[in-house]
Formats: structure tokens, sequence, C-alpha cells
């Protein structure tokens, strides 16, 4: 929604003449305009979305997970409002490898953000099938590998709530990538979050992505029955923001700080308040989920948002704010 | 489908009147851009409207029934259909006809004049006109009414040789979303829902309880209308909206008669632009047994109801 100038940017604007800001950052290697992707899963292959926002104005795009056959997804109901956040039990449901590339990828290859493929599947051959027939798109900047999701009987967070299973498939996935950035989903269902960073970053990934969603669940007391068709979903949206800054900043001072392997933090973002928060506290650049269901735009004024910060605060480039927190 | 380009508009709100004992009907400006979009929305066609900054009532007038939801916090929109569209020379007034059934319809109640809302529309395709067709059967279950209000409206407007009839059915009186007409005239002339009435539509009305019309579903209501029309099922087309359960039935007697049939559907949306996977509707696919999801935002919410499987 346009917001009317007020005094304050006003002033803020004028004041600012002459400043300039990068936020552009280095993300493992890939460039990137600024530092806002869309998550996975809620913003399909981007093509829903563009009729509502300039897709290209964003730093980077995360596509909903593929799998290699198309995958119906779970029955309905699924999903469920909750307070400040929503369950969903989608199931990974998508046109599997083949219709994305043959229908998906044409159109993701004249865009501008970053592209990132989030890929999931019910065996490690499963991913590794999936990713090299896409490690020679030039379309594709790298592959997020979705090892969280709660909504499946096989395969998803099985792989990533096991330190030595996180370990095997990323080692076993990481020549499947070939020279694209390889970026580890985590799921914030383990007690230590670090644990799995670490072994993900161990075992070869360029960049740590998180959260995903906490498995949850809503019960319709009439029926005395769960509301969602597979009984639990992922909870994600505001509710869950400060979980997701507490782990990000866990995994950055304990895992990648001394590495330098990039975190993208998400898990809740609404504003750019939200974003600097998860950047302070160790993120390279954050991801925007369920907010986009309700504001399609919101990616667009998240960025604006946080050039506003770094001018505000005579901060010249966006990379001095990573892991800023005192 | 509609022609218009959808988009993300900030609507005023010109009046919020309450209809009936958990009814209103909420009229939405819209200028500029928007004014064209919502012109042109086809009947069937909905919005996502941000309800989540609006005020709840006062506890007082907050029915004991809803009380424990209305301390929910809600984020998400909410997705509505149009009971009518009128253009006037630089706006469009948008009116949706609503049921107060949780935390996000409460707050709709406080809307009032001079308000404004963010809506995301037109969404979805909308009904299919009956071309070809003699006669147009509009089955309305309890609040499915309001698209085929308007669906009414532009049948009346655009194929005025097409004879429409309604058929309206509720648990009870008080749960149907219309204004009764029970004089004498009205009840001989069989024009007994006013706001069909005024499309000069004839309309049967029947409820579970026998508090008003033909006791029993609305869809055994249509079944005997259609044993005694004496018309050719060539000639006829029904479009539903309601429960599922009562347009599954619909799409049963279609079947069974060869009726052409269009059905709107309504699903759980997060999102309501095909983002999210989350309004799956389950649908047959050409020959081999096997189904498909359709969204029911993107694909839907109106379906051929040939189309559809479903749930037992
Ligand atoms: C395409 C479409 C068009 C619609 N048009 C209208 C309309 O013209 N007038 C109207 O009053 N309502 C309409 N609805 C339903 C409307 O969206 C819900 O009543 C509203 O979301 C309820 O929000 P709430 O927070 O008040 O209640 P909630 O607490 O969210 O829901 C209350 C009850 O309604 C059920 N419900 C909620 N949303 C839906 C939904 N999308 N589909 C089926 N059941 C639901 C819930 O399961 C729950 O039992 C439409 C829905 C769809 C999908
Ligand atoms: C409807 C929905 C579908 C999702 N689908 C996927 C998916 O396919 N793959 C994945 O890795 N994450 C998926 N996610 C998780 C999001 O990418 C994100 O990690 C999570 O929602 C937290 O961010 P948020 O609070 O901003 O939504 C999905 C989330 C939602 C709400
Ligand atoms: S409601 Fe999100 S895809 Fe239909």
């Amino acid at each position: 929604m346009g917001r009317s100038l007020t005094a304050e940017s006003w002033f803020l604007r004028n004041n600012m003449m002459g400043k300039s800001v990068d936020i552009s950052v280095d993300f493992a290697g890939v460039k990137l305009a600024n530092p806002v992707f869309t998550a996975s899963g809620t913003c399909g292959y981007a093509d829903e979305l563009a009729d509502f926002m300039t897709v290209n104005k964003l730093g980077g795009f995360i596509t909903k997970s593929i799998t290699a056959a198309p995958r119906k997804g779970n029955a309905v109901p699924r999903i469920v409002e909750t307070d400040s956040g929503m369950l969903n039990a989608i199931g990974l449901a998508n046109i599997g490898l083949d219709k994305f590339i043959k229908e998906k990828l044409p159109i993701l290859r004249k865009m501008s953000p970053a592209i990132f493929v989030n890929v999931a599947g019910q065996t490690i051959e499963e991913y590794t099938a999936v990713m090299e027939r896409l490690a020679a798109e030039d379309a594709i900047a790298g592959f997020e590998l979705n090892i969280s999701c709660p909504n499946v009987k096989k395969g998803g967070i099985s792989f990533g709530t096991d330190a030595g299973a996180v370990a095997e498939i990323t080692s076993a996935v990481k020549k499947a990538a070939g020279e694209k950035v390889l970026m580890v989903k985590l799921s914030p269902c383990v007690t230590d979050i670090s644990v799995m960073a670490r072994a993900a970053v161990d075992a070869g990934a360029d960049a740590i992505s998180l959260i995903n969603t906490f498995t949850a669940m809503v019960i319709d007391i009439e029926r005395r029955k769960p509301v969602l068709a597979n009984r639990t979903g992922g909870l994600s949206g505001p509710a869950i923001k400060p979980i997701a800054v507490y782990m990000v900043n866990k995994v950055y001072n304990e895992v990648t700080k001394s590495c330098g392997v990039p975190i993208l933090g998400l898990g809740g973002i609404r504003t750019a308040s939200d974003a600097i928060e998860f950047i302070i506290a160790g993120a390279s650049a954050v991801a925007v989920g369920t907010w986009n269901f309700v504001e399609p735009q919101g990616t667009i004024n998240i960025i604006e948002g946080i050039k506003q910060y770094c001018l505000r605060n005579n901060i010249a480039d966006i990379k001095e704010l990573t892991g800023s927190l005192l | 489908m509609g022609t218009s380009k959808k988009g993300q508009f900030c609507a005023a709100v010109s009046a919020n009147r309450q209809i009936g004992r958990r009814c209103y009907r909420l009229s939405l400006a819209f200028e500029g851009t928007g004014a064209k979009a919502f012109g042109e929305l086809l009947p069937g066609q909905f919005a996502e409207v941000d309800l989540s900054e609006v005020a709840l009532p006062v506890m007082e007038k907050i029915p004991q029934d809803l009380r424990d939801a209305s301390k929910r916090e809600i984020i998400l929109r909410r997705p509505f259909s149009f009971c009518d569209v009128t253009v006037q020379r630089n706006k469009t007034i948008a009116e949706i006809l609503y049921c107060v059934v949780g935390p996000a319809s409460l707050r709709m109640t406080t809307l009032s004049a001079g308000d404004s809302v963010s809506v995301i529309g037109p969404l979805g395709n909308g009904f299919s006109m009956p071309k070809g067709k003699k006669t147009a059967l509009l089955l309305a279950g309890g609040m499915g009414a309001p698209p085929l209000l308007h669906l009414a409206k532009v049948i009346r407007r655009d194929y005025p040789k097409i004879e429409c009839v309604a058929f309206a059915g509720a648990k009870t009186k008080e749960e149907l979303p219309f204004k009764l007409r029970l004089d004498k005239a009205s009840i001989k002339s069989g024009l007994v829902l006013d706001e069909f009435a005024k499309y000069k539509i004839k309309s049967f009305v029947s409820t579970d309880d026998g508090s008003a019309g033909y006791t029993g579903f609305v869809t055994d209501c249509l079944v005997q209308w259609l044993d005694e029309c004496g018309l050719k099922e060539k000639d006829l087309i029904i479009y539903g909206c309601g429960p599922e359960a009562m347009l599954a039935r619909a799409a049963e007697i279609a079947d069974e008669r060869k009726i052409d049939c269009q059905v709107s559907m309504e699903q759980m949306m997060a999102c309501g632009i095909g983002l999210c996977q989350s309004c799956a509707v389950e649908c047959k696919t050409d020959g081999s047994g096997e189904t498909i999801y359709k969204m029911c935002c993107k694909d839907g919410p109106v379906f051929d109801s040939r189309e559809l499987v479903f749930k037992k």
C-alpha cells in the first residue's frame, strides 16, 4: 500500500541528499541487488506474483519445492490461521521437474533476481536427480535444499533433524549441485540448531537458510479433530519471528561467523524493521514468506525501508550491519 | 475469464447495513484503476479483503458464541464475492453480502462510511453466460446467494430473453440471507425473494425445518421443479453456490439429467492469488481414473460440475 509522504520521510529524503547507501550483497558468490528474497512455497514460480508486484526489484527468488515427479499434495484443509500466524500442510504439491523445466524455467530465466530452486525428495537419489538436471541451467544461481518440510511422510524433515543425516545428504548432493550455490534450509524442530548448521557447513553447504516452519496442531473442539487433514502443519508468520531471530543469531555466533558462510534469515518478516533484526542477528540476506499472502508488494516496501534505515543510521554498506549485534 | 487487470486497491466504504440477524451488506467504492478493474468484475469472481486493522465491535455487541473466536488475532485476508456491481461516472460500487461467522467478519461489521480497506481483486473465474440456453436456474444454499444475485442482474441485462428462476435454501427462515415478500400478490406471482423480485425473477424458498416455503433441501425443491417444468434439459443451465454437500447433490442431479451445471466452490484460502496452493479442489482428468488438484482461487472458484470430485 502506498504510504503518503510524511514530514519525517520528507526530512530524511532531503537531509540525506548526497549520501548513498549500498544495499547489494555478495551471497556465497552470488551478487544480489538487495538482500531481500521471497521464501519457498509462498510465491509459486514467480509468474503469479508478477500480477501484483515488480518481481525484478527483488534481490532473490526461491521457487516452490521441486521434486523429481509431480506431487498432488495433501488433502484439504491444508491451512488454518492461528494467532499472528498460520499452519500449512500443503505436502510439497508441485508440478515436478519436467514441467518445471519446460514451463517455469523460461519465465524465471527472464527475471533479474537471483533464482534459487528449492529441492525436496524422499530419498537422497531423488534430490541428486533433480539437482543434476538443473546444475547446468544458467538461469539459476543455486539450490535451496529442503530437508525441513514437516508435512510429508517420507523425506523432508527426517533428513533435517539428525546431524548425521544432514551431513550425509549435504555431501551427497554437493557434487550434483556442480558450480551452483548449495544452500541448506534448516528445520527449527531440533534441540540445537547449531549442531545441524555445523553438520551442513562441514559437509560443504555454501549457505544456510533458517528457519522452516515449526510442527504444530490446531484442534476443532466441536469435532475433537485436528483442523488440518494432515493433522499437523508447519507454523509460520509473525508468531515465529523472535525464535527465528534467536536461531539466526545462535548459528551466526556458533557456526558461520568464523567460516564466512552466509545465512538467509526468515520467519515472520513483515516489515523492514523485522528484516533488519535478522540482519543485525547475523543474516546476510532475508526472505519473506507468509506476508506475501497479505501484502504481495510487501517485499518492495521492505527493500525501501532497509535503505532508509541505513541512511538514517549512516550505514554506507549493508554488509556492515550483518552480525552487528552488540 | 476476466479481462480487467487485477490488483491491490484501496476501497472506500460507502455503506454497511445490517439486513438480517447476522447478515450485512457492505458497499465499497473504487476510484481510478480500481473503478475500472471492479467495473469489469464478472459474477462469481471474488476479492481478498484485509480486515486485520479493522476494530472489533465492543464486547457487549459480540454474540456470545463468537466471543472466544473474537480473541483471535487475524493476519490473513478473507475472500468475499460480490452481490452487485454498479458502474458510475468515475467510480464503481461493489457490494458484499456477508454473514458474521468469526473474527474477520465480526470486524467487518464495524466498518462505516468513510473508512477504507485494502482489497485485492477481481480474482478467479466467474460464471460463464447462459448463451444458447432458455432458462437459467439459480441455486443458492445458505450464504451462497451473493454471486447469484449479481449473475441474475447480468443475465437480465445482457440476455433479457433468457428466463431465470431462483431457488434459495437455508436451515431456517432466519438464516435466509434475503428479505421475503410474503404478501398474497407476491406469493401468487412467485416473486417471493425481494432481491430477485427486483429483477422480475421468480423464486422458490426452502428451509430444512419448514419455517418458510418448501420443507427440505433446496436440491429436493429443484428436483420437484425439474419434474414438473416440462422444459428440455438442453435448454437449461444450473448455477449453484453454497455448501459443498448441496453442490455435490446439484452436480448429481445435473449429471443424471444431462443439464449443464456450474458451481462456485469455497476453500480455505491463505492468499487467493495462486501463490500458496492451500485451496485445492479435487478434479477429474480426461479418461483415466486419476484425479488432480486444481486451485479454487485461480482455476475456480466457478467450476463445471462435471469436472469435480466431491467428498463423500
Ligand atoms: C470464493 C469465496 C467467496 C466467498 N464469498 C462470501 C460471501 O460473499 N459472503 C460471505 O459471507 N462469505 C463468503 N465467503 C466465506 C468467507 O470468506 C468466510 O466467511 C470468512 O473468511 C470468515 O472469516 P472469519 O474470520 O469471520 O471466520 P473464520 O473463523 O475464519 O471462519 C468461521 C467459519 O467459517 C469457515 N470458513 C472460513 N473461511 C472459509 C472459506 N473460505 N470457505 C469455507 N468455509 C470457510 C471456517 O471453517 C469456520 O468454520 C467466501 C469464501 C470464498 C472462498
Ligand atoms: C503455504 C506455505 C508453503 C510453504 N512451502 C514450502 C516449500 O515448498 N518448501 C520450503 O522449503 N518451505 C516452504 N514453506 C516455508 C517457508 O519458505 C518459510 O520457511 C516459513 O514459512 C517461515 O517464513 P514466514 O514466517 O515468513 O512464512 C512454506 C510456507 C508456507 C506458509
Ligand atoms: S489461496 Fe493461495 S493458491 Fe489459492
